[in-house]
């Protein structure tokens, strides 16, 4: 067989084993009841409940951050992040939590992510601050 | 309705609009008389060239104009322009209006396009014959990019995003358009992104852009060769244009990585966001593509290789701006642009290039000179094939996990992206990376056509048993053996390559003045590997949180492991090696910097060392504390200090007129201690004492004349919290006519403490002093996270030195070409 023949083996097996390793670390998108069923890691999109109380206390304890979740079926669950609270974490209304349950029925999210560009398009002009001086 | 607005400046807007117009006709012109020129078969008929030429011309110039009107709007702060508004406010300084020029897709856009009409006219004026291949495509690539910018509406559909467009057409239907007077209630813009206004955001992004621009280049050189079938020449000139590529790309990435580095919170260089690979993918395909167009000049081998992965570095720098521009990225990237409506422009304008490359690939196949003797086994040749493939297949490995939005979208799957996306790179790319790095050094100690194997075999295995034993002592010293085992297989590698590389360099200085690109730009690698690696692999959150409630040891599991730590203002705590303090606050509106003291001492006690840290928060209107780190550099670690959140009232109480009075103060402080003292007197509270030191009978109080009426007395207090002396003085006022008294109370904010005279007991010569204590949880505090980055400066002065190694091999390269 020839050399190159065996390096493009090769080659074509490293592509297809990126391919597999890919879909198999994969994670999936789910809601906490799925969460609830497995016990891996999971994604779980969601908003904020924000009438439901929102805890961070840095002077109790500076790593530890709860609110609750209403998944995109409706369930809701509260979620502890071991972690500050995300800076801009008010302003985002949609978010994506990456975690699993703990026992006791909370869900524990690694990694919070919101989606900030919201920020560029959120188009409101601002009028109040300015209105006076068109008074003038 | 036809509502006459007043105060619009709608001049510089139309002449932009103009230009941009002109800058998609003049493209598409160009390119069209371009192609004529190319196929024309009349070799003395220059008029297709001329027009080519005229057309290009004109563009460049449009799309200076664009650039000019653009930046007069953003300068004059013309806030009817939705881009204006958008991006900058009255505040910014100059330098950062030139950042916030191309905050926007459109700006970015124009970036592109600007740098790629400069390329052109360098390349019309030298690329001699290849000009009318070449400017073809380039031409092309121009229309296309200027038709991102055109929004025009063409059958009802809106095509491209133009930076000319009214805040009163961008927001159709806001109420405050009815009124023609809009504008003087428009008085200012949305202001830059306070994470953008870095010096970095002023350079990363037009060299980040010279560099996706520059990529055009090569391909066009390899569409020419092969339309014309000029299949061996366009290699030799390509050569230098791709090494100018990856050498700006490269840097544009890595400045990228500084800035994320010195202003982003989330501790580290890199973290594989879809941003960073987008930039990252087409410069490993290049980087590829350079080495085997190098083996084809040699040896003749690797011709398809060197044209495929030449062709398909441009593709994947489109589909890459597909990617982060068409907000297919949504929940997976942060920093992905949302979506202008131009999905699908996007999408043709990856299409039409990748057509291109396709078509050609598969028309030209058979013609192409692919040799039909195999490489030998032992020669650089075959090697320097063999890395190539190897960093195309890291690229392909960045390119199916980035795109799984991509994958969903195609085919209607659910999959999310992998929960810990991060290790699942590192450990792939540093697997390729082992492979790369070895094969840097291996490669120079081979020939090209045939070496001698037992000489290769000896010096490669003295090399090679070198480098394990350095690369053993550094693994043990640094910490990265408690890594994953292919961390180690990496760092074994790039020393290898720095010793193989390092030989190398000694022999350019004994005459081999050819190698000596190679040598530096490989060593600059080696040490970028050495650097990152070391740096991510075992930098160390040294704010490690011991306190705080217990919540189980199932918290403690997951990946945010306590990592912020909690100061009081003036309350030192132990963290690591050092003592760190919250010391103060110094304000530079809009920023808000925390000066927090670094103190490290021996063991016996010595102070050893001392800085003050001011990383710095700055509260936005839109996007709430945003915050950027501050760093300590020294050479052989980085210790970067970051605040994770810091309560509102203490960034107000730093504000300039956030000190008025306010009737509800004492709610902020617990009940009031009252104690009767005469001068001399301690009182002892929770963070230290207080010393009534003497009465004041000449008091003054601000704004209050004084009169024979009234008496003042101020008393003089002296207090030291945590072993830090505050001066201050309450007054008691009466006033003798109608014995009405007042109090004027002292704060010391930085103690936590409120003071109040509220009597004078002349009976037993003492007062009454009202001592307010602050709660704990009103005190001022910030809660912070400190990492220390071992040998991170490998990294960027291994940036610098690759840098060096490709202006190098530019040089040498230019010199052996002679174009015609």
């Amino acid at each position: 067989m020839k050399k190159s023949a065996i390096f493009g083996i090769v080659t074509i097996a490293i592509a297809i084993a990126i391919i597999i390793c890919t879909y198999g670390s994969s994670s999936s998108y789910g809601t906490f009841k799925d969460a609830q069923a497995n016990s891996g890691e999971l994604h779980i999109i969601g908003h904020v409940d924000k009438q439901k109380e929102m805890v961070y206390d840095a002077t109790k304890d500076a790593n530890y951050f709860s609110f609750y979740l209403r998944d995109t079926v409706g369930n809701e669950c509260k979620v502890v992040y071991n972690s500050t609270k995300p800076e801009d974490f008010d302003k985002s209304d949609k978010i994506v939590l990456v975690g699993k349950m703990t026992k006791n029925g909370d869900f524990h999210a690694s990694t919070i992510l919101m989606k900030c560009p919201s920020k560029y398009t959120n188009d409101k002009i601002d009028v109040t601050a300015d209105a006076k001086k068109s008074s003038i | 309705m036809n509502t006459a607005y007043q105060g619009e400046h709608l001049l510089p807007g139309q002449l932009g609009q103009f230009f941009i117009i002109l800058a998609f006709g003049s493209a598409l012109f160009s390119a069209i008389s371009y192609y004529f020129a190319t196929t024309d078969h009349d070799k003395l008929n220059k008029k297709w060239l001329w027009m080519g030429r005229i057309g290009y011309f004109l563009n460049t110039a449009s799309v200076i104009g664009i650039g000019s009107c653009l930046f007069y709007i953003i300068y004059s702060h013309l806030f009817e322009y939705h881009y204006a508004w958008e991006h900058s406010s009255r505040q910014l300084p100059v330098y950062y209006i030139i950042s916030s020029f191309w905050e926007g897709q459109e700006g970015s856009f124009w970036l592109w396009g600007f740098w790629q009409a400069v390329l052109g006219n360098i390349l019309i004026w030298r690329a001699k014959s290849w000009e009318k291949p070449v400017l073809t495509v380039i031409a092309l690539s121009q229309a296309l990019i200027a038709s991102m910018l055109l929004g025009v509406e063409i059958l009802g559909q809106r095509i491209g995003s133009s930076p000319f467009i009214l805040l009163r057409v961008a927001m159709t239907g806001a109420p405050i358009f009815s009124q023609p007077n809009y504008l003087t209630f428009v008085q200012d813009g949305n202001g830059l992104n306070p994470l953008l206004q870095n010096y970095w955001m002023v350079i990363h992004p037009p060299t980040l852009f010279l560099g996706f621009a520059s990529m055009v280049v090569p391909f066009a050189y390899a569409v020419a060769g092969l339309w014309q079938k000029r299949y061996k020449e366009w290699i030799q000139p390509c050569i230098s244009y791709a090494l100018f590529a990856v050498m700006i790309l490269g840097t544009g990435v890595i400045m990228g990585s500084l800035w994320a580095y010195e202003s982003l919170n989330f501790g580290g260089f890199w973290a594989w966001d879809p941003v960073e690979n987008a930039a990252l993918i087409p410069w490993l395909t290049l980087i590829g593509a350079v080495h085997v167009m190098i083996v084809y000049k040699n040896t003749g081998h690797s011709y398809f290789t060197a044209t495929f992965l030449t062709l398909i570095s441009f593709v994947l720098v489109l589909y890459a701006s597909f990617l982060t521009r068409s907000g297919i990225l949504g929940d997976t990237s942060v920093h992905a642009f949302t979506d202008l409506g131009m999905f699908w422009h996007l999408v043709i304008d990856v299409a039409i290039f990748a057509a291109i490359a396709i078509v050609l690939l598969v028309v030209r196949f058979k013609e192409m000179p692919i040799s039909k003797k195999e490489e030998e086994t032992y020669s650089r040749e075959f090697w320097m094939f063999v890395g190539a493939v190897f960093l195309a297949l890291s690229c392909l490995q960045l390119v199916v996990v980035t795109s799984i939005p991509v994958w969903n979208a195609m085919f209607k799957t659910h999959i999310a992206p992998p929960s810990n996306p991060v290790t699942l790179y590192n450990v792939f790319q540093a697997g390729f990376a082992v492979v790369v790095t070895l094969l840097t050094g291996v490669t120079q100690f081979m020939k090209y056509k045939k070496t001698d194997t037992t000489r290769f075999f000896i010096t490669t295995g003295v090399y090679v048993f070198s480098a394990a034993l350095i690369t053993a002592v550094i693994v043990y010293v640094t910490g990265v053996y408690k890594l994953h085992i292919v961390f180690m297989l990496v760092m074994l590698g790039a020393i290898y390559s720095l010793l193989v590389n390092g030989k190398v360099l000694a022999d350019v200085f004994k005459g081999k003045i050819k190698l000596a690109g190679s040598a530096v730009a490989h060593i600059g690698f080696g040490l970028i590997m050495v650097g990152a690696l070391i740096a991510a692999g075992t930098s160390k959150v040294i704010s490690q949180n011991t306190s705080g409630l217990d919540y189980g040891a199932d918290f403690d599991k997951g990946n945010n492991s306590r990592e912020n730590i909690m100061l009081y203002k003036h309350e030192p705590y132990k963290m690591g090696d050092y003592t760190v303090t919250y010391v103060g606050d110094s304000v530079a509106a809009p920023n808000h910097y925390f000066k927090v003291e670094y103190k490290k001492y021996d063991t016996k006690g010595n102070l050893k060392e001392e800085f003050i840290l001011k990383p710095n928060s700055q509260y936005n209107n839109k996007m709430g504390l945003v915050s950027s780190p501050d760093t300590k550099h020294y050479i052989f670690h980085d210790l970067y200090t970051h605040i994770s959140m810091a309560p509102l009232n203490v960034m107000q109480a730093g504000m300039p007129a956030g000190h008025e009075e306010d009737a509800n103060d004492d709610a902020n402080y617990n009940a009031p201690v009252t104690h009767d003292i005469s001068v001399g007197d301690t009182i002892p509270y929770r963070d230290g004492y207080v010393v009534l030191e003497r009465l004041n009978k000449e008091a003054h109080i601000q704004n209050i004349p004084l009169d024979s009426t009234i008496v003042a007395v101020g008393a003089m207090l002296k207090v030291v919290s945590h072993g830090i002396t505050y001066e201050t003085e309450p007054i008691f006022m009466i006033n003798r006519k109608n014995g009405n008294v007042f109090n004027f109370d002292r704060k010391v904010d930085d103690a936590g403490l409120k003071f109040r005279f509220s009597k004078i007991m002349p009976e037993n010569n003492k007062i009454e002093i009202l001592l307010y204590d602050q709660p704990e949880s009103k005190r001022p505090y910030i809660v912070m996270r400190a990492i220390e980055f071992p040998y991170i400066n490998f990294l960027w002065s291994g940036t610098v030195i690759m840098v060096i190694g490709f202006l190098l091999s530019i040089f040498r390269r230019n010199k052996e070409l002679k174009t015609i």
